[in-house]
C-alpha cells in the first residue's frame, strides 16, 4: 500500500549505486535475458495467485449477480442486481411514502458524507474545524441523553463516540470562527437529527427486505467499540515500555531480582498459610513479575503483553468461553464473591448467554487479546522515532508530563495512531467470525453475529452462494472506503 | 532495538517514575497473565474441584492430560474419549509446516522477480498483487471453495496446503526487504559471471534472512491457527487440525472444563515455546508484519 514510497526508495538506492564504466554493457546484457528469468522466478507464485486470488475475485463478482446455490433444487439463473436490492432495499408495509424514504436516505447519506468530510477537514486543517467539532460534540451529547433516557444502547454509544470525536476536534489550538471546516460538523448534526426525527415514521411505513443484514451490520459496528480502548491501552503500555527501566548494573539487577523473588515467596507463603491461598498465589505472582521486570527489563513485559496476541485463536476463545461461564466460570465466581462482600443482592451478568452482555463480553476479550499486540509494537516503533530535541525542548520550557504528552508526543504519533485506527477498523469490519462460531454460534438472538459470520452462514449453511457473494462485495465496498481514506491521509506512515 | 536506547544514562525524570512504571507494568502483566494462570490451574484440577473459585488445586492431578490424549479412560464414565488428539496435533503441524515452506519459497521467488529483475509490466503486475491484498478473505472463500469442490480437493491435505502456498502479502513483505539490499551486489556478481539463479541463491537470499525468518514465523502462526478454511474444507476428523479439533472437543465435552483446559494448554504450549525461542526476531518482524494486522 505504500508503493510510491517504496519506488522512491528503490530508485534512491539505485541512484546511489556506483555506475562505473562497465555498468552499461553489463546492464544491457542482463536486460535482454531478464524477462525469461523473471518469468521463471515468478511462475510458481503467479500461477497460484491467478488460481486462488485473481480469478476467484472475478468469479465471486460474477456470482454476486446470480442465484448460484449448492442446493440441487435451485435452478441457476442470472438475477441482475436482485441480490443487492434484496440485501440493501426496503419494502413498504402499508402504502409506502417515497418522499419519506428519499428524505431518510438523504439524511443517512448526509451523515455518512459528513463523517468522511470531517476527517478530511481535520487532516487538511481547514478553517473552522474547531466550531464543527463543537457542533458534533453537541449532537453527540443530545444522542447520549436520548439514548440513555430511552435505553437504546446503540444510540447512546454513537453519542459517546460523537462526543469524544467532537471534543477532540474542538480542543485544538485554533479560533472558534466559522469556516469551510464547520460544514461537515453541521452535515453530521443535521443528518443525524433528520434520521432520528423520521425514525418512527420510517419504521411504520417501510421494513428492510433483509432485516438480518442491518442487525448484523449494527453488531459489527458495535463490536468496534473496543477499538479506542484497545488503542488507548496499547499507547499507554508503549509509553510505559519505550524507555529501559533504570535497573542498574548487572550485579544490582541480580540482587534486586533475588530480593523480589524472596519477598514474593515469603509474602505469598504467609498469606497462604493464613488461610487465603488465592491471595497468596496472586501476591507471589505479582512479585515474580516484578522480579522478571528487574531481571530482563522491558523485554520481559513486552513478551508477556504480546503473549495473548501470539497465542490467539480457537483455543483462547474456548478458554474465554470457560472463563465467562455464568455459573462455573471464575469471572462470575469472583464477581459473586465480590457482590457478597459488598452486600449486593444481584446475579452477575450471564455474559455470553445474555443479549445485553454478549457483545461486551466479546469486546473485553478482544481488548485483552490485542492490547499488547501489534499495535503496541507499532507505537513502540513510533516512540523510538520521536525526535529527541522536541522532548528536550519541552523539558527546558518546564512542561509537565501531561503537557509533554499532549503537545509533543501525541501530535508526533498522529500518523501511527491514524494507521492503527484504520487497520483496526478494516479488521473489525471483517472480524467476529471465529468468536461467533466458537463461542456463541452467533447468539443469543443473533446479537453476536457479525457480517463475516452472516456470510459464512449464508454460504455454508444455507448454501446460498450468490447471495453470500453479494454480501461479501458490500463488505468489500465498506472496507474499500476505509482503505481509500488510509491511502489519502496515511501517506506519512511507513511501517519499518 | 527500542530497549537499547536508554541504557547509557538515566535522567532524574526517569528515576522518579521508575517505581510507578514498574508497579503499573507489573499489575498490567498480572492482569494479562491471569487467564493463562487459571487455564493451567484448571487443567490440573479434578472434576469436583474445577467449579470452585480456588486457583490452587487442593488435590492436584495430572490425569486430565492422558485422558485428552486418549491413553487413559475417563474416571467417571470409564470410557475413552472419542477424540483423535494426537492426530490433530500432527495434522496442525504438518499443514502449517507444509504451507509455510511453500509460501516462503514462492514468495521469495516472486519477490526476487519484483525487486531485482527488470522486465516489462513489472510494476503493473505488482500493483495487481497489492490491489488484491485489501480484498476481504471472505470474498475469496466462496469461489475458492467452489474450485476445491470441482477439483475434488475436499477432505484432503493438499486442499488445505496448496491454497495457502501463495500469498501477495508474503511477496510484498520480502520485496520490501530485498529492495533494501544494494543493487551494486547484483552488478558485481553479474560481472563475475553469475546467472540470475546464483544471484538469487547466493547473494540476495542470504541477505534477506531477517525477512525470511519474519515471514516464516508470521505464516507458520497463521497456518497453525487457521480455522475458517479447514472448517469448510473438512468433515473427516482424521484430517482436522487442532483448531477444528478443539471445536469438536468443546462441543462434545464442553461441560468438562478440566479436560478442555488440558487440551487448551497442549494447544497453546508449542506456540509459547516458539515465541520464547524466536522472541529476538519477532519484534522487528512483527512490526513489519503490522501491515497485515
Amino acid at each position: 500500500m505504500k508503493v510510491p514510497l517504496l519506488e522512491e526508495r528503490a530508485e534512491a538506492v539505485q541512484g546511489k549505486a556506483p555506475n562505473g564504466n562497465s555498468g552499461k554493457p553489463a546492464r544491457r546484457r542482463r536486460g535482454s535475458g531478464q524477462t525469461a528469468a523473471a518469468l521463471g522466478f515468478l511462475a510458481p507464485n503467479l500461477i497460484g495467485f491467478l488460481a486462488f486470488t485473481f480469478f476467484p475475485v472475478l468469479f465471486s463478482f460474477w456470482m454476486a449477480f446470480t442465484n448460484w446455490s449448492l442446493k440441487p433444487a435451485v435452478k441457476f439463473s442470472y438475477v441482475g442486481l436482485r441480490n443487492f436490492t434484496d440485501l440493501l432495499g426496503v419494502r413498504p408495509i402499508t402504502d409506502g411514502s417515497p418522499g419519506l424514504l428519499w428524505e431518510y436516505v438523504f439524511c443517512g447519506a448526509l451523515a455518512v458524507i459528513g463523517m468522511i468530510a470531517a476527517l478530511w477537514a481535520n487532516m487538511s486543517q481547514w478553517k473552522g474545524t474547531r466550531l464543527g467539532g463543537a457542533v458534533i460534540a453537541l449532537a453527540g451529547l443530545a444522542f447520549l441523553v436520548i439514548g440513555s433516557q430511552q435505553a437504546i444502547q446503540g444510540v447512546a454509544l454513537a453519542g459517546i463516540v460523537a462526543l469524544i470525536c467532537g471534543l477532540t476536534a474542538a480542543s485544538q489550538d485554533a479560533d472558534f470562527k466559522p469556516g469551510v471546516g464547520s460544514i461537515p460538523g453541521i452535515m453530521i448534526a443535521l443528518g443525524a437529527a433528520g434520521l432520528w426525527q423520521m425514525h418512527t415514521a420510517m419504521e411504520k411505513t417501510y421494513e428492510p427486505t433483509d432485516n438480518y443484514f442491518w442487525q448484523y451490520f449494527y453488531n459489527t459496528v458495535f463490536m468496534m467499540i473496543g477499538i479506542p480502548f484497545s488503542i488507548g491501552g496499547s499507547l499507554l503500555i508503549a509509553l510505559l515500555l519505550h524507555e529501559d527501566l533504570p535497573t542498574g548494573a548487572a550485579r544490582q539487577r541480580m540482587v534486586g531480582t533475588a530480593i523480589c523473588l524472596l519477598l514474593g515467596l515469603m509474602m505469598g507463603g504467609i498469606i497462604w498459610t493464613l488461610g487465603n491461598p488465592n491471595a497468596g498465589l496472586l501476591c507471589a505472582l505479582l512479585w515474580g513479575i516484578v522480579a522478571l521486570g528487574i531481571g530482563f527489563n522491558v523485554v520481559a513485559f513486552r513478551t508477556l503483553f504480546y503473549l495473548p496476541t501470539f497465542t490467539s485463536g480457537v483455543a483462547l476463545m474456548i478458554l474465554w468461553k470457560a472463563l465467562y461461564n455464568p455459573t462455573t466460570g471464575p469471572i462470575n465466581l469472583g464477581l459473586g464473591a465480590l457482590y457478597h462482600v459488598l452486600g449486593i443482592h444481584a446475579d452477575p451478568p450471564h455474559w455470553l448467554s445474555d443479549v445485553m452482555w454478549a457483545k461486551p463480553a466479546i469486546i473485553i476479550m478482544g481488548v485483552w487479546t490485542g492490547i499488547g499486540g501489534t499495535n503496541m509494537l507499532l507505537y513502540l516503533a513510533g516512540l523510538s522515532n520521536l525526535p529527541k530535541e522536541l522532548l528536550d525542548a519541552a523539558d527546558v520550557d518546564g512542561a509537565g508530563p501531561w503537557h509533554r504528552f499532549r503537545h509533543v508526543t501525541w501530535p508526533q504519533l498522529a500518523p501511527t495512531t491514524f494507521f492503527i485506527t484504520i487497520m483496526s477498523i478494516i479488521g473489525g469490519l471483517q472480524g467476529g467470525f471465529e468468536q461467533a462460531r466458537v463461542m456463541t454460534s452467533g447468539g443469543p438472538a443473533g446479537s453476536t453475529t457479525t457480517l463475516s459470520y452472516y456470510i459464512y452462514n449464508k454460504a455454508f449453511q444455507d448454501l446460498d452462494m450468490g447471495y453470500a457473494s453479494a454480501i461479501s462485495w458490500v463488505l468489500f465496498l465498506i472496507v474499500f472506503v476505509a482503505t481509500a481514506l488510509n491511502w489519502k491521509f496515511g501517506k506519512g506512515m511507513e511501517v519499518d | 532495538m527500542v530497549a537499547a536506547a536508554g541504557n547509557s544514562k538515566t535522567n532524574p525524570r526517569q528515576k522518579a517514575t521508575f517505581l510507578t512504571r514498574l508497579i503499573l507494568l507489573s499489575i498490567l502483566g498480572l492482569a494479562i497473565s491471569l487467564p493463562f494462570v487459571w487455564m493451567v490451574s484448571a487443567s490440573f484440577k479434578t472434576r469436583a474441584e474445577v467449579e470452585q473459585v480456588q486457583i490452587v488445586p487442593q488435590t492436584p492431578t495430572s490425569q486430565n492430560y492422558p485422558i485428552v490424549l486418549n491413553t487413559q479412560p475417563d474416571p467417571v464414565t470409564h470410557k475413552k474419549l472419542d477424540l483423535k488428539f494426537g492426530r490433530w496435533y500432527f495434522n496442525s503441524l504438518f499443514i502449517a509446516v507444509g504451507s509455510t515452506f511453500l509460501q516462503v519459497l514462492t514468495s521469495a521467488f516472486a519477490a526476487f522477480a519484483f525487486s531485482r529483475l527488470k522486465w516489462r509490466g513489472r510494476d503493473t503486475v505488482f500493483m495487481l498483487y497489492l490491489a488484491t491484498m485489501m480484498i476481504p478473505g471472505v470474498v475469496l472463500m466462496i469461489p475458492n471453495y467452489q474450485a476445491m469442490v470441482s477439483l475434488n480437493f475436499l477432505n484432503t491435505y493438499h486442499g488445505l496446503i496448496i491454497p495457502a502456498a501463495f500469498s501477495a502479502f508474503g511477496t510484498f513483505l520480502l520485496r520490501q526487504f530485498m529492495l533494501s539490499i544494494s543493487p551494486a551486489l547484483d552488478e558485481a556478481a553479474t560481472i563475475d559471471g553469475a546467472n540470475s539463479w546464483q544471484i538469487f541463491w547466493d547473494v540476495v537470499l542470504p541477505l534477506a534472512r531477517p525477512g525470511l525468518i519474519a515471514l516464516t514465523i508470521i505464516t507458520f502462526l497463521g497456518a497453525y491457527q487457521s480455522f475458517f478454511w479447514p472448517l469448510i474444507m473438512l468433515n473427516s476428523d482424521q484430517l482436522f487440525p487442532m483448531s477444528v479439533g478443539m471445536l469438536t472437543l468443546d462441543s462434545s465435552y464442553g461441560q468438562q472444563t478440566e479436560l478442555i483446559m488440558a487440551a487448551t494448554v497442549m494447544n497453546v504450549a508449542p506456540l509459547i515455546i516458539i515465541f520464547a525461542a524466536f522472541q529476538k526476531f519477532l519484534v522487528s518482524g512483527l512490526q513489519l508484519g503490522g501491515v497485515k494486522g
